[in-house]
């Protein structure tokens, strides 16, 4: 077994999976330099997930006909081409073009790594479980990756990282794609292909949904609702992946499909519903939603990406099924929760604006104080777009008389916890709808009998 | 078997963390309520000058603000700079003339309110109201301009009569 090979397809398939999350801990950076919307913004994590969702079959089927190898090298050389564009583009427009060409060729990556990796390892069981560990290791670590190149470099070095990247993955496939040009091979059995699992996908594109939205709402709760770096962010995340290898090994220990993704989804919507009711803005109550939701995710999409896949051949369509349906479930997710979302976290803007005003005004500071105050504190908060400032510097400089600076410290303390948990709660609606469809799901898992591994 | 632990298992853990936020007080946040500005709003027992100049202050923001029709929160962001006060007139489609008046109005519940918490002497509210009564436009839009010499002469219109107010408070 050419292990460099195997290590290559694992490498393309982790580095094309994560480029669906990667860019989550960047979009604040990035909607701040492109001055664009919330909603704006989100499209250059739409735009990937939607042509992955559109592309992942005909990807699947072309890399059949013209050959497995060659549609990888191909993919991985679209991939990297586009990430360099992705790395050198100063607008959204073409951010978001960039990003629709750089599905594509991972589109054609992944779905053709499933076709090589039988050959490769020697089973199609076995090849299956490489690609399905491959593809989470890539999602799960990389809002990580992508947080801590943000901040330590730049959002574009995300994208320019990922070309040497793709192109190590691409040289061992290289070897492949020769001897396909050379003998030609070139795989006829088209018609043979069974129908998809539709319980089992559809359960993915739910869970999948319910999952990047707990994602993305996160990281946008920390970043511009509590005011996190992306690196602090990036850490905090963290504790998802790393609870979903605790959920690999306790899938180890239960044989049936069914019953981890049912429990799965369960654990899922479980976190969520915790993070739509966290009593406060604090860090550390986000640590046991995320642990039920990492453990959640890792049982559920393993279990139903063997669902989908059992049994049924050929791999690379089936495994194009699944990616179409995770990446349409994500597409879904983010379209349906932006709304929402923006238009609460508008809401909460104003709530906040007058909130700060009337906590202001209350309060036993001088009079003469008290105006300049709150204009400054609604200024912080206009200025800021919607994201919860620290509104420390808006009581700069602080009165020299001690008994007034006491009074001003506290309004200080009192106003910054009335705009967290105002921020906090911006997100509530949005993380129960993520719940429920997390709980949807088990309708499709209930239904998905036939298991085939 | 198994699995049903496992399912059992992941909805025990789901309802315990949900339960114990619900329980924390996970779902009691509630946005400060801007009050009704034409709702009385009692005085708190003022002891010092300083403490009813703040209530002062507070009543005639409502005053005025009941007057507008607008909350007491924006109208007092609306006095802060020229360009708060700009803003606040396109979108209220409020002019200046509009905006002394109610401020005159606003004074006056003030002192109003002030008399009836006992914080002043009837002696003094009545030559105050008449003396708020005949401020002149271009006076009040003067002040309504620089809203620190408001709430400055607003002490300060206090401060002159100090010892006689001082005779009077509680």
């Amino acid at each position: 077994m050419p292990r460099p090979r195997v290590a290559a397809l694992a490498l393309a398939v982790g580095v094309v999976l994560a480029d669906s999350s990667i860019v989550v801990l960047a979009l604040p950076d990035i909607y701040r330099e492109l001055d664009t919307s919330v909603s704006g913004v989100t499209w250059v994590l739409v735009s990937f997930n939607l042509v992955m969702a559109l592309a992942a079959v005909p990807a699947a089927l072309l890399a059949r006909r013209v050959g497995p190898g060659r549609a990888a090298a191909v993919g991985l050389a679209i991939f990297a081409g586009a990430g360099l564009a992705c790395g050198l583009s100063d607008e959204l427009s073409t951010l978001i073009l960039a990003r629709c060409v750089q599905a594509l060729g991972g589109a054609a990556a992944v779905t053709a790594a499933l076709e090589l990796l039988p050959a490769t390892v020697g089973s199609e069981r076995r090849a299956a479980t490489v690609w399905a560990a491959a593809g989470a290791t890539g999602a799960a670590l990389g809002p990580a990756l992508g947080g801590i190149l943000t901040e330590l470099v730049s959002w574009q070095s995300i994208f320019l990282l990922q070309v040497p990247v793709a192109l190590i993955a691409a040289v061992p496939i290289l070897a492949v794609a020769k001897h396909e040009a050379a003998t030609g091979v070139i795989e006829p059995e088209l018609r043979r292909t069974g129908r998809p699992h539709i319980w089992a996908n559809l359960a993915l594109a739910m869970v999948s949904a319910a999952i990047a939205a707990a994602l993305f709402l996160l990281v946008l709760l920390l970043i511009e609702g509590w005011r996190l770096s992306p690196i602090a962010a990036a850490i905090v995340v963290s504790v998802m992946p790393l609870s979903a290898l605790v959920g690999a090994k306790l899938a180890e220990y239960v044989a049936d499909a069914r019953s981890r993704a049912a429990a799965g989804a369960i654990l899922v919507s479980g976190g969520l519903a915790a993070l739509a009711f966290l009593p406060k803005a604090t860090i550390a109550l986000t640590i046991p939603p995320q642990i039920l939701v990492g453990i959640g995710l890792s049982l559920v999409l393993s279990a139903l990406t063997e669902t989908a896949l059992g049994g049924r051949a050929p791999q690379a369509i089936h495994g194009g099924w699944t990616i179409s349906a995770r990446h349409a479930g994500v597409v879904i997710g983010l379209l349906a929760l932006t709304p929402i979302f923006t238009a609460d976290i508008d809401q909460q803007r104003h709530d906040a604006i007058n909130a700060g005003t009337a906590v202001i005004l209350d309060s036993p500071v001088n009079p003469l104080l008290k105006l300049d105050l709150a204009e400054k504190v609604s200024e912080r908060l206009e200025e800021e777009k919607g994201k919860v400032p620290t509104i420390g510097p808006a009581f700069e400089p602080l009165p020299d008389n001690s008994a007034e600076r006491a009074e001003v410290e506290q309004l200080k303390g009192e106003l910054q916890d009335q705009l967290d948990r105002g921020a906090t709660h911006a997100f509530s609606t949005s993380f129960i709808l993520a719940a429920l469809l997390g709980l949807i799901a088990l309708f499709p898992i209930a239904l998905s009998k036939e298991v085939e591994l | 078997m198994r699995g049903r632990v496992l399912v059992i298992g992941a909805v025990v853990a789901s309802l315990l963390l949900v339960g114990a936020y619900l329980a924390a007080g996970g779902s009691s946040y509630e946005p400060e309520q801007v009050q009704n500005p034409c709702k009385p709003r009692p005085w708190s027992n003022p002891q010092t000058l300083g403490q009813i100049a703040n209530q002062f202050t507070i009543s005639a923001l409502d005053g005025a603000a009941c007057k507008l029709g607008v909350s007491r929160e924006a109208l007092a962001r609306a006095l802060a700079t020229p360009e708060g006060r700009k803003r606040f007139a396109e979108k209220y489609g409020i002019d200046d003339e509009k905006l002394a008046k109610a401020i005159r109005a606003g004074l006056l519940r003030a002192v109003d309110d002030a008399e009836e918490a006992g914080a002043l002497s009837p002696i003094l509210a009545v030559p105050l109201r008449a003396t708020l009564r005949d401020i002149p436009l271009e006076e009040a839009i003067e002040l309504i301009q620089n809203a620190k010499s408001l709430l400055g002469n607003v002490e300060g219109f206090l401060g002159p009569a100090e010892s006689i107010i001082e005779q009077f408070l509680p």
